[in-house]
């Protein structure tokens, strides 16, 4: 009854603060969210306070970016929505994904449709060839023989790396461990990805092609970052996130053109938006 | 270990059968007297023929020998004050010598990753397979951040006194620690993202 309580709270103050996109409950057709968060609050061990009362939700086939200065626990954020954080999952969740509470009972359910992308590649990549490490995922949810075979294989071929099952993770380039990592995820089948600065470390061309992937891959979407031209043209709508709270929501163009704003919370307004008028 | 590209044979052959043979030498090697005698020739004679077969250069054999002996001469020498009384340290440094010769002949005609694939399908306990596969993924990136590290290092180094040097030395290995156990955390988490349990 209180979780159901907790929701319905949940939905009405997204309504207030998501402005002018009409998109209020965070639902698609279905009226299901994707990903929902709920006043979503969290300390570090020392006591210092990481988030707090966070609420957002993402629809399906949404792309939503993450903005705020170093420190504004963007990532601590995307660690929770995968169940990595806090060490003890709270009794009444916090967090819902595709309408599945993430309580200890859902957890393994949940890490496989939340696939989480980290910023580090070297962290993600933990296996001794291309292939085993695609098959990570699938084999913990015991995939094996020829399925996992053709499931390694298209994985890669969404990524543009057809071919590269036999290669060493410490022999590519970042660009390419970067969508080895993306296969990895995408091999165990989520419904919502989140990207913890997936640009980082890229030359331009990596960035453009890493960007026109994303864009292709069907499925809601969460993107950490500190690169706004990629946020410009990826994201429909964008959280800012600055000490731990979500200081502000709304479609990219009109908070991204807000100088005032952006430039309270560390951010700046990016040079594709120079010339544009915040309401045009 | 390093796997070269080559095209003998041996680089051909089934790594599950080279596993296997490795293993049945090493064990055999063991086991035999502790007397250095004729029979030594045997898996003498083996070994040197799959080393001439696999094409590997004397250089680069030594070289990796050259490192395994501290070890295997402070366990020779042990054997020398063992209460059975019998004459081990030849037979010990030529048994030890020879069984890594096997090993390393196994690693440079077989890619680690099959030999992992191996194992799997001898059924090596999982958590075994996974520290090998983490081993060998991460010791290359150890190593660079080492080089790194190093390199700020000198950068930063105006004295070439050896003392300053030890210090240095002293807060890289203990910053490199910290970084490894931070990169530890990272790693098991994106392990735990993936469903690891």
């Amino acid at each position: 009854m209180k979780e159901e309580a907790r929701s319905a709270e949940c939905g009405v103050r997204s309504e207030v603060s998501l402005t002018g996109e009409g998109r209020s409950d965070g639902g698609g057709p279905r009226g299901v969210a994707a990903l929902r968060v709920c006043e979503l609050s969290y300390c570090y061990p020392q006591g210092q306070a990481a988030l707090e009362k966070v609420s957002f939700s993402v629809a399906p086939d949404e792309c939503i970016g993450v903005l705020g200065p170093n420190g504004a626990g963007k990532s601590t954020l995307l660690l929770h929505l995968n169940g990595l954080l806090p060490d003890r999952l709270p009794k009444e969740p916090n967090i819902r994904v595709d309408d599945q509470p993430l309580v200890a009972g859902t957890i393994d359910l949940i890490r496989q449709r939340v696939g989480l992308l980290f910023q580090d590649p070297e962290d993600q990549l933990i296996s001794a060839s291309v292939f085993e490490d695609v098959a990570f995922g699938p084999r913990q949810l015991g995939v094996g023989g020829a399925e996992l075979q053709g499931l390694v294989g298209r994985s890669l071929g969404l990524v543009g790396l057809q071919g590269f099952e036999g290669r060493e993770p410490h022999r590519l380039s970042h660009g390419e461990k970067r969508r080895v990592c993306l296969a990895g995820v995408l091999a165990c089948g989520p419904s919502v990805l989140v990207l913890d600065e997936p640009s980082s470390g890229l030359d331009p061309r990596g960035r453009r092609e890493f960007k026109a992937l994303l864009r292709g891959l069907p499925g809601a979407k969460l993107i950490a970052t500190h690169d706004l031209e990629l946020v410009v043209d990826l994201c429909s709508r964008v959280l800012i996130l600055d000490q731990g709270r979500l200081v502000a929501e709304g479609p990219t163009l009109s908070l991204l053109s807000n100088e005032e704003l952006m430039l309270a919370h560390g951010l700046e307004r990016p040079h594709s938006l120079l010339h544009l008028h915040p309401h045009g | 270990m390093k796997y070269e590209t080559g095209c003998t044979a041996l680089h051909r052959a089934s790594p599950r059968v080279k596993l296997v043979a490795a293993l049945i030498l090493v064990t055999g090697t063991a086991l035999l007297p502790r007397r250095l005698g004729p029979v030594y020739f045997a898996p003498a004679a083996v070994l040197g023929g799959l080393w001439l077969a696999s094409r590997m250069p004397l250089r680069y054999t030594l070289r990796r020998l050259l490192p395994a002996q501290t070890f295997i001469l402070g366990i020779a020498l042990l054997s020398l004050f063992s209460p059975s009384a019998r004459p081990g340290f030849p037979a010990t440094v030529t048994k030890s010598n020879l069984c890594i010769l096997a090993l390393l002949v196994l690693g440079w005609t077989t890619p680690f990753p099959e030999l992992l694939q191996a194992l799997r399908r001898l059924r090596l306990p999982s958590v075994m397979l996974t520290t090998l596969a983490l081993m060998c993924r991460y010791l290359p990136v150890l190593a660079e951040e080492a080089r790194r590290m190093e390199r700020a290092r000198a950068s930063r180094t105006f004295s070439r006194k050896r003392r300053i040097a030890w210090q240095n030395l002293g807060a890289i290995l203990g910053r490199l620690f910290v970084r490894t156990a931070d990169r530890a955390e990272r790693i098991y988490l994106a392990m735990c993202a993936r469903g690891w349990r």
